[in-house]
């Protein structure tokens, strides 16, 4: 393990009884690294979190922040760090001034640096109208500044932020998210988030978790390519509208366009779209490798068709996330006994995808066997 | 891993002067020069990488003042507190002076009759009331969590909370200085005549030991859930229950050894040598004892919360 590895995380697993919130999550975070921690509700991102922060320990594994161990050196660790729980538990009765100056005695700050780091965080998290307010009069989204601020007040090397940016407006987002960006140079960021958009500005690395186990990890553009497949989006005229039908004999009937478009060679699946009655749309999964935009224009042009729409979308990181992390919501609108592979936990990722979509299995392959190929 | 940390060792140097210099940079634009100091003598020790250099913290007993003052912060600004102390001053006083005949029955300047109410009080209402909130409420809010996760031990946690609560009860207590203060002191006062302090201070040494070991089975059923109403009716219930058993027709009831065990084990009969001026050392051991058990054991509770 080189010294740059701030944040390192090894086979980390977590249960609450017999539920399994962690399941051998290890990744590891290096220096000024900005770091997006993405997965759904329930994924096990704040359970990574507060092991790494040492407010629980884990079931099993080994976690250490800057080289030292979260179990052994827990003080050592814990004054390295800043960390912002979610929705910002603080003191209601105090005052916004009162609880920095709290957190900065906790963490030995003698007064007259006290003051110094006070002013810049307070113009950093925007505070300099509240400081004299009590916490309990102040709206979720200026919690979550103070409570920001109170992670920065001894200018820790690593932040860890548990969806700091989940009660802010749109305003106040794209202005954390830009002093992010500032901060991430000379800090490192873990920051768990649901937001996709925010990742993709403020991060260049992100991780996703999924039902305990870490799904994805590398660059955004990696995760992005990761699902090795492109996405077509196809129009075809169904019937006469307004103006004239300009293809040749009746307009085609929808089961034989969905079979046309099946039959084309690297189409991995055809899924038909909502739209009115004058056009047929598909949404076609095709190989990341060949393009057969030219396949479909020439198939629809011989048939006599009309081609009303014809575009290739590039995987968002939205539709990486949500292919990753899909089972876990059929789960939750599933009742009864669901197919659990727990006990299978020293198999690879893939097979815990298996079961819930046979076309996601390459998905779920770890990135780095991707890596390798390309 | 750790072969390649050998691999790298000599590599570890060349980057060890890198961050010091890197680290010196850093501190010197926004950090006094004592820092800078430190942080760059830092990586020379590769080993030991900033073990001793960013342990920012403060000594034992100053982290345990500031929970502790944080605390009472809190306490005084909330309403309940005053009310509380309010409340259990006039009780106290209706019941000393008006009681039965009250004080006046007693025709001797003595205080004693304050220490046979004062313990109930204390054991029914103050503090139950005063330890509820401790780590009840933080465990609720979530505040537990961001504290906790400062560099903090569980220990000065729990005596943060404990010292926080007691200084309100101890607060409570010294109020009820004022009866004879205001009753036997000279002009502008009463002065009913002179009164015996000693074994006043004497009861007043015995509150305060009732009420730590109180104060710290409070803390303890605080740390055991998160709501602060079973908090304060466990916490009430047992010292309520410590305290009544050691009434004198139970006693008598049950005689030989077991009403000796009971009477061992009951606060009321363990504090009443302290009502008659009398500092028992066996009394005294049993208090502090309590205090600790229940400490302990609110620290445990505390630091189970990492293994559930």
């Amino acid at each position: 393990m080189s010294t740059d590895v701030m944040i390192y995380a090894n086979g980390l697993s977590k249960r609450y009884g017999s539920f399994r919130a962690l399941d051998d999550v290890s990744f590891e975070v290096r220096r000024g690294e900005v770091v997006g921690f993405l997965g759904p509700n329930g994924a096990g991102k704040s359970t990574t979190m507060r092991i790494l922060t040492c407010f629980i320990a884990p079931t099993s594994g080994t976690a250490k922040v800057r080289g030292q161990d979260v179990f052994d050196d827990t003080l050592a660790v814990r004054s390295s760090l800043g960390y912002l729980p979610q929705r910002a538990p603080l003191y209601l009765e105090m005052t916004v001034y009162e609880y920095l100056r709290f957190a900065a005695k906790v963490r030995n700050i003698d007064d007259s640096l006290f003051k110094q780091r006070a002013r810049n965080v307070v113009e950093v998290c925007g505070l300099a109208q509240s400081l004299s307010k009590e916490i309990r009069q102040l709206s979720h989204g200026y919690r979550q500044r103070v409570g920001l601020a109170q992670a920065l007040i001894h200018d820790p090397p690593i932040l860890i932020l548990d969806e700091p940016t989940s009660d802010l407006d749109p305003n106040e987002k794209a202005e954390f998210l830009n002093y992010l960006k500032q901060i991430g140079k000379d800090r490192t960021v873990l920051l768990s988030t649901h937001n996709l958009k925010e990742v993709e500005s403020a991060c260049a690395r992100a991780i996703i978790v999924s039902r305990g186990r870490v799904v994805a990890d590398g660059a955004l553009d990696e995760i992005r390519a990761k699902s090795g497949r492109v996405r077509y989006i196809v129009s075809v005229q169904e019937s006469i509208g307004a103006s004239a039908y300009r293809g040749t004999g009746a307009p085609p009937k929808q089961s034989d366009v969905e079979r046309a478009l099946s039959g084309l060679k690297g189409v991995k699946k055809v899924a038909e779209l909502p739209t009115d009655d004058r056009a047929h749309q598909y949404a076609i999964d095709g190989d990341d490798g060949d393009d057969i935009r030219a396949d479909i224009f020439r198939m629809v042009s011989d048939k006599g068709w009309v081609l009303l729409e014809l575009h290739r979308d590039t995987q968002t990181l939205e539709d990486v996330f949500r292919q990753l992390t899909i089972g876990d919501e059929r789960r939750n609108r599933q009742l009864g006994p669901v197919a659990e592979t727990s006990n299978a936990s020293d198999e690879d990722d893939s097979d815990d995808e298996d079961e819930d979509d046979d076309s996601d299995d390459e998905e779920t392959a770890p990135i780095e066997s991707k890596r390798g190929k390309r | 891993m750790n072969s390649e940390t050998i691999e790298k060792d000599s590599k570890k140097k060349l980057l060890a002067a890198g961050q010091a210099a890197e680290a010196a940079r850093e501190a010197g634009h926004d950090e006094d020069s004592e820092e800078s100091h430190e942080s760059s003598a830092e990586p020379m020790t590769s080993a030991s990488h900033g073990e001793k250099a960013i342990l920012h913290r403060p000594s034992s007993a100053s982290m345990v003042w500031t929970l502790a003052q944080r605390e009472i912060q809190a306490n005084l600004n909330s309403a309940i507190t005053y009310i509380v102390i309010a409340a259990s001053l006039v009780v106290v006083g209706l019941y000393f002076f008006f009681y039965k005949g009250g004080f006046w029955q007693v025709d001797r300047a003595s205080m004693a009759r304050m220490f046979d109410s004062i313990p109930f009080a204390l054991c029914f209402l103050t503090v139950p009331l005063f330890t509820m909130r401790s780590l009840a409420d933080e465990k609720r809010v979530g505040t537990i969590e961001l504290l906790i996760t400062m560099p903090v031990k569980d220990s000065e946690v729990i005596l943060g909370k404990f010292i926080g609560s007691l200084a309100m009860v101890a607060l409570q207590i010294a109020l009820l200085a004022a009866y004879p203060i205001v009753m036997f002191s000279r002009a502008p006062f009463w002065h009913l005549g002179e009164l015996d302090w000693s074994p006043f201070w004497v009861g007043m040494l015995g509150l305060l030991l009732l009420s730590m070991a109180g104060t710290a089975i409070g803390v303890m059923w605080s740390s055991f859930t998160e709501s602060q109403i079973l908090s304060y009716f466990a916490t009430m219930l047992t010292l309520v229950a410590l305290y009544a058993i050691g009434s004198v027709s139970i006693v008598e009831f049950l005689q030989g050894w077991p009403g000796d065990a009971i009477s061992f084990v009951s606060l009321q009969s363990r504090f009443e040598p302290f009502a008659r001026g009398l500092i028992d050392s066996r009394a005294v051991i049993y208090f502090l004892s309590l205090t600790t058990l229940g400490l302990v054991v609110a620290f445990r509770s505390l630091e189970s919360r990492k293994w559930s």
